[in-house]
């Protein structure tokens, strides 16, 4: 795949429907959805909790497959792709900041960093050197060794943070980064998130129910009850 | 397999194992405790398996002559006559005919009583006597006997000392080695006191035959069992061969169900102790999923896992095992064991075959942590 070009759509969503259940019971985690994220802005997918934000960001992943519709990445629809091919698409293409940021605890703050860019195919010295790097641009050079049981919240995010952006990915994808965060700290990852969207032509989407970092978001998305109601 | 993260897996199963230390210490002491046993089981074996024929192999000559049927002296009964000694010597081409009498008797010392393997021989030729000494000398009387080294630790007899058997005093003189049968030990006299305490004088268990050229063996077999059709000539080789098959025949079958036992219940506890590991880590291991982990860098770190707890665990059974060895012999001092290079790369091979068989199991356990979860 090619690297993406300014404001070229990276992601794009048509008429995307994900039903779950049994035989018997069936209920829309989303329904009808057609969307589109470009490079250089941040989008914001709002909503309260079960309005199917999580679902989206894990079908945009190709972390789940949809029950009808299109999921394309980078101008290639995704449903094609096999395990091995999806697996190498997140690694080199795709940051993720989870919710609670789920840093491996056994691993240090750059041993953290470090994995996601050898899972991104760099050699273990490139790896150390750019998970160096990442962390002094974020400040935390200082905590590289640190485990991150004895990281405060805020470093952690920056952790997360640093390992989002590892392998410079053409999407960053993040499930409520601000939810465990004070104001301060929240608006810290938003604005980080947008900047490198703007500056290197990337595209990140928020997932978040968070309405006080609307400011930050080059592009609302309101979903409820799995449909999307309002973008501006 | 890929080489994605590879480093990374070794280092964070290192990290994995090291985050609980008393885990650790139990896990590595739980198994290399199974391999302790497993290395004591083939120490034993070949211990027994060596004691039990060393009388035979190192009695040299070139046949044995017993009653036909009795294809060894383990578990074998001939009796024979004297004068049988007699017709063999006249076969031509026969250079000596040795008699020997085994039979079970009960040696005692100051209320110490225990049970060997009475041999009797001739102390002249000594041939059929022990096949090595440790200590003193061979017998050169009938007052005299030649006890095993390891039954004179047991017992605590020692050469000068004083023992009866059926009321018969003899001296000690000498003691004995390979001559430890693990459930007996010979014992040596003369073959006309061994014959007197038989209570008939002119029985015998077996001859000892050497031949003026060992390339008429087969010659002079032959020529036995058509002169005295109820007995049989085994040359010495086919003769030694027939004694390890009657001792592995009883040994081998215990051994090997102790053995199998012993690498299924360490397969389970491997197996148990990678799938808790890896259900404990379920949030991490769904993340680096979620990363874009491949499949192939997971399987390596729970495999990593497995070896690096069997080779911790190996390390620690050799440490422990040689000094248990030396503890086992000075306790139970008819428990010879023998352990060589091979077996124990025989058992650490097992061992990771074991860890081999334990990651296959637990692996399973990947397949059902999804990605998702690390949005949970």
């Amino acid at each position: 795949m090619n690297r993406p070009m300014n404001g070229v759509p990276m992601v794009q969503l048509f008429d995307v429907t994900k039903l779950y259940g049994t035989n018997s019971h069936w209920s829309a985690g989303v329904r009808n959805v057609s969307l589109a994220a470009r490079s250089g802005e941040l989008v914001l997918l709002l909503g309260p909790s079960g309005s199917g934000k999580t679902t989206l960001l894990t079908l945009i992943a190709g972390l789940i497959q949809p029950t009808s519709g299109t999921v394309e990445l980078f101008g290639e629809n995704i449903l094609g792709f096999t395990q091995t091919a999806l697996q190498e698409l997140r690694a080199q293409r795709i940051g993720f900041v989870f919710q609670t940021f789920h840093l491996i605890d056994s691993l240090t703050a750059a041993e953290n960093v470090e994995l996601a860019l050898r899972f991104g195919g760099k050699t273990r010295s490139q790896a150390s050197h750019r998970a160096r790097e990442l962390l002094d641009q974020l400040d935390i050079g200082s905590l590289s060794r640190k485990l991150p049981p004895t990281l405060s919240q805020g470093e952690k995010q920056r952790v997360a943070i640093a390992r989002a952006f590892a392998n410079n990915p053409d999407l960053i994808i993040a499930d409520e980064p601000t939810a465990s965060l004070e104001s301060t700290q929240g608006f810290e990852i938003i604005r980080r998130l947008r900047d490198y969207a703007r500056k290197f032509s990337r595209c990140v989407i928020v997932a978040s129910h968070d309405a006080r970092i609307i400011t930050f978001a080059d592009r609302i998305i309101q979903l409820k009850d799995g449909e999307l109601t309002v973008t501006s | 397999m890929s080489l994605q993260g590879t480093g990374e897996s070794t280092m964070y199963s290192l990290r994995i194992l090291t985050s609980q230390p008393l885990r650790l210490a139990l896990t590595i002491g739980g198994i290399s405790l199974c391999i302790v046993l497993m290395l004591l089981l083939l120490g034993i074996y070949r211990g027994v398996a060596d004691g039990s024929v060393d009388y035979i192999r190192g009695n040299t000559v070139d046949l044995w002559v017993l009653r036909r049927n009795a294809t060894n002296i383990l578990r074998g009964t001939s009796i024979l006559r004297s004068v049988h000694g007699q017709i063999i010597a006249q076969v031509q081409g026969v250079r000596s005919a040795s008699a020997v009498l085994l039979q079970l008797s009960t040696v005692k010392k100051e209320g110490t009583a225990a049970t060997v393997f009475l041999t009797g021989f001739d102390p002249l030729t000594g041939v059929g006597g022990p096949p090595e000494l440790v200590a003193g000398r061979s017998v050169h009387n009938d007052s005299e006997i030649v006890l095993d080294k390891s039954f004179a630790a047991k017992y605590q007899f020692e050469i000068g000392d004083k023992v009866e058997i059926q009321d018969v005093a003899f001296d000690v003189v000498g003691l004995s080695t390979g001559t430890n049968a693990f459930v007996i030990q010979y014992a040596f006299v003369s073959l006309r006191r061994a014959q007197a305490l038989a209570g008939f004088p002119g029985i015998v268990t077996c001859f000892l035959i050497t031949c003026e050229s060992p390339d008429t063996r087969s010659a002079i077999a032959q020529a036995i069992r058509d002169e005295l059709p109820d007995l049989e000539a085994y040359d010495h080789e086919t003769f030694l061969q027939n004694n390890i098959r009657e001792m592995e025949s009883g040994f081998l079958p215990l051994l090997y169900t102790i053995a199998v036992i012993g690498a299924v219940v360490l397969t389970a506890i491997l197996s148990l102790i990678l799938s808790i590991n890896i259900l404990e880590r379920r949030k991490d291991f769904a993340t680096m999923k979620a990363l874009g982990s491949s499949g192939a860098f997971l399987r390596r770190l729970i495999f990593e896992l497995g070896t690096l707890i069997c080779a911790a665990s190996s390390l620690a059974a050799l440490g422990v095992f040689f000094p248990l060895t030396m503890l086992v012999e000075q306790v139970t001092p008819e428990i010879s064991t023998k352990s060589s290079p091979e077996q124990i790369l025989y058992v650490i091979l097992v061992v990771g075959l074991i860890s081999i068989c334990s990651s296959f199991i637990s692996i399973h356990r990947l397949r059902r942590i999804y990605p998702l979860e690390a949005f949970a």
